[in-house]
């Protein structure tokens, strides 16, 4: 009996370190016409300029009036507390005209000085406005109210795109910051527990939805971790949507309720594996070697089956990738863009060329060393550790021994950011912003984020010289022509050196529940609620 | 007949066959058949193939021989340590018998879950999956042996207190001749540990490859194919992916018969 115990203790111990944490939403009661729906983890800030993480957006894009809004849908700037905007042609003011009649929610008058004072307020560096940055040179922008209903905004220098960034400054009430209890948005914060839920109100002053104010009463936000239970609750009309659903759950709600999941095609983001190309990394010299070796990276890249990884890693809800642009990105996405068509016996021939050669089934290099690394992704992605498996075996046909290897995220950016103790990483990116401007900081050579040689103090390739001219090109233009053709060889770069292996974009999977009205779901995130104003629940109103 | 060798035999039975299966000519836990991903049962898969088009048959047999291996190589390897700390700590001095004592329990504080990640993390990446799969179970054998030892300490004083032990020590026997004596009458008590150890380690590696710090792909761990069982919309796919966790069981609970028989 004592043995016995011992066994089932010893097997409690260690099922208990694998006992999965469970977040129970505490749900409350549905108001009438109220919507409902997830988020992951409790907001970071109910301080709209502050944001700096998904959640505490989220609710800054429900509760947070904006001068101009960046339209989900049509991809444009779309008029909103602004009713008309204009930029000088040196790039370097907006004059923005406020709508008459805008009040806050608290119905008190909502007028340029407010507006003035929230712009000012995200420049000023104590604030420590993540948007700031943005501005560029944030410290040297003034703004200016010449009257109740207009606003100037000085800019020190031309920022691409300067009126997307209106999309992300809430307008407050001027000295009264107030952590959107208070707002000019269709919703503003009426109750908040942590850990259970986030309740939003109707603001009665909006004016932004088709016919006035928001559809819906209010919105309740259940803070959920937990996919399963979230599945559960959906299906059991609990919840209104699911904004992202990963390609399995996605198979599971068809199967179980066909009428509510819509594909949407592929997203903005892009998912990739890299080599590690810096000096400084401590890796093998001959190491060093393959990674920088333009003939390698292409071997591999074309040694992938991309059609396997869209329709076994993402059950066929994604499309093969070969550039950082989507197909979903309408302005930017070149058509023209020359790609490379697999073919084993070309593979083989590249990999002689650059003076590897197969040893008994293993491939070497010119000294003799095999070919061996890992490839390291992140722990908790499904869809990532199988297709870095797939990769293992197709590039296994070439005679490279390949490991995979799953970390948690802090020893994964441990990795790719201070020691650089990797050989290939394979992760994803997500793109919140079509335009390719805001991906200055992964291509800029300089750049601590350009993943496969952070921080280089000069170009360490003429390709990668290259790309910085372009980019800069596209940056400073204010030709919509030249910076799509300056885009355009950026992406033929990418594909010539592979300097990262794009593998697949990811589709935008959703689930709708029927008795929601008013939805249009979209690439661009937020995909279900980007019209929150116009979406309401059947039969509340 | 009793129990115990009941149970032997089925694990026995259990084991041939997953060798048998494992060693059929064409047989390969690694390759994906991508035109037959969680493929039903059929000739050339007759469990069927996972999400990979990998055949679970054959996984599921490798990974039983694996961890099966793997857990009693680690459970003799940590009875072994944990024999020799607790008896020479029992038989040294009193301050040496206290610093066992101690270490033992200092052991069991150890927050052993950040060990074995911190362990993960520091291993290098190009580590193959084989190696893992050894690592894995060495540091399991590492962390396994202080309850034992503890055991052993007490087993050892009992013994110290024999009337054959206390007229080897007044006929003046040597420490290492009274070790010579000891450890025959300390098997009783060894042999039941390292029974114990095989099913807990088994559970300890298959919870950690369910954590994603175990055994590295494409080599099969119980942990990993257990993970199939975190999603509910993989479980609509087939009703073999209940495959490993039954066998599991029933390898754990013939383990548990021949432990309970034999202690």
């Amino acid at each position: 009996m004592r043995d016995r115990s011992h066994i089932l203790a010893c097997c409690a111990l260690v099922a208990g370190f694998a006992a999965p944490v469970v977040c129970t939403a505490q749900a409350a009661q549905r108001l009438p016409g109220e919507l409902a729906w997830t988020v992951g983890y409790d907001p970071k800030t109910f301080d709209p300029a502050k944001v700096d993480d998904e959640e505490s957006e989220l609710v800054r894009y429900l509760t947070a009036g904006v001068l101009l809004r960046f339209n989900r849908s049509t991809q444009q700037i779309d008029p909103s507390l602004a009713e008309s905007w204009t930029l000088s042609p040196d790039g370097k003011a907006l004059t923005l005209k406020l709508r008459s009649g805008l009040r806050f929610s608290d119905g008190s008058p909502l007028t340029a000085k407010d507006a003035a004072w929230s712009i000012r307020r995200v420049l000023d560096a104590n604030t420590k406005a993540p948007v700031a940055e943005e501005f560029l040179d944030a410290s040297a922008v003034t703004v200016q109210t010449p009257d109740e209903k207009t606003i100037v905004v000085h800019l020190a220098k031309r920022v691409v795109g300067i009126e997307k960034v209106f999309d992300e400054i809430a307008i407050e009430p001027a000295n009264r910051p107030s952590e959107a209890r208070v707002t000019a948005g269709p919703f503003f914060l009426g109750d908040y527990r942590r850990l259970q839920y986030i309740r939003l109100k109707r603001n009665p002053y909006y004016q932004g939805s088709k016919d006035g104010l928001p559809h819906a009463s209010g919105i309740r936000l259940d803070v959920l971790e937990n996919q399963e239970q979230m599945i559960r609750l959906f299906l059991r009309s609990e919840y209104d949507f699911i904004d992202n659903l990963p390609p399995d759950y996605f198979e599971l709600l068809k199967h179980k309720a066909p009428n509510t999941v819509r594909d949407i095609g592929p997203s903005l983001n892009t998912e990739q594996m890299w080599f590690n190309q810096a000096p400084a990394s401590p890796l093998p010299d001959w190491e060093k070697s393959w990674f920088r070796s333009q003939a390698f990276r292409v071997a591999v890249s074309q040694a992938i089956h991309r059609e396997d990884l869209a329709r076994i890693a993402y059950l066929g809800h994604a499309t093969p990738a070969f550039s950082f642009v989507s197909p979903a990105n309408k302005t930017w996405f070149d058509h023209n863009l020359s790609v490379p068509h697999m073919d084993p016996s070309e593979i083989k021939a590249i990999l002689a060329r650059a003076g590897f050669h197969l040893e008994a089934g293993t491939l070497k290099d010119a000294q003799g060393h095999p070919v061996r690394f890992s490839i390291l992704t992140n722990t908790g992605n499904a869809a990532r550790a199988k297709m870095a498996t797939l990769i293992q075996q197709d590039l296994a046909a070439l005679g490279m021994q390949v490991t995979v290897v799953t970390l948690d995220f802090p020893a994964l950016i441990e990795r790719l950011m201070h020691s650089q103790d990797y050989e290939a990483c394979l992760l994803g990116l997500e793109n919140v912003d079509p335009d390719p401007n805001a991906m200055m900081n992964v291509w800029l050579s300089s750049s601590p984020n350009h993943q496969w040689s952070p921080s280089e103090k000069t170009p360490a390739t003429p390709w990668e010289a290259e790309i910085d001219r372009a980019m800069d090109l596209q940056a400073t233009s204010n030709k919509l022509a030249e910076r799509v053709q300056a885009v355009d060889r950026v992406q033929q770069i990418v594909v010539d050196q592979q300097p990262f292996i794009y593998l697949v974009y990811p589709n935008a999977l959703v689930a709708v529940s029927p008795q929601l009205l008013g939805v249009q779901p979209v690439v661009q995130e937020p995909r279900t609620f980007w019209n929150v104003e116009n979406l309401s629940v059947q039969g509340a109103r | 007949m009793n129990v115990r060798r009941i149970a032997f035999a089925l694990l026995l039975a259990v084991v041939t066959a997953a060798a048998a299966i494992v060693m059929r000519p064409g047989a390969s836990y690694a390759r994906q058949d991508r035109d037959a991903l969680f493929a039903s049962s059929s000739s050339d898969h007759l469990a069927g193939t996972d999400a990979m088009g990998r055949d679970r048959l054959v996984r599921v047999s490798a990974a039983l021989l694996l961890c099966l291996a793997g857990a009693a190589a680690a459970a003799a390897l940590s009875t072994l340590a944990a024999a020799g700390i607790g008896a020479f700590g029992a038989m040294g001095p009193k301050s040496f018998g206290w610093l066992t004592l101690l270490a033992c329990d200092a052991f069991l504080a150890l927050p052993w879950m950040f060990l074995l990640m911190m362990v993960r993390s520091a291993i290098p990446l190009t580590t193959s999956p084989t190696a893992s799969a050894a690592i894995t179970f060495l540091v399991l054998a590492a962390l396994g042996w202080p309850a034992c030892a503890r055991a052993v300490y007490r087993g050892t004083k009992e013994l110290q207190k024999s009337e054959w032990m206390l007229y080897a020590t007044a006929n003046g026997l040597r420490r290492t001749q009274m070790l010579r004596i000891l450890v025959p009458n300390l098997l009783p008590l060894l042999l039941p540990q390292f029974l114990i150890s095989v099913p807990a380690f088994i559970v300890a590696e298959a919870n950690l490859g369910a954590l994603g710090l175990g055994i590295g792909e494409p080599l099969p761990s119980w942990g990993g194919m257990l993970l199939e069982l975190n999603n509910s919309a993989t479980l609509l796919q087939t009703n073999w992916i209940y495959l490993p966790v039954a066998l599991l069981t029933v390898v754990l609970l013939l383990l548990e018969a021949i432990t309970v028989e034999g202690s």
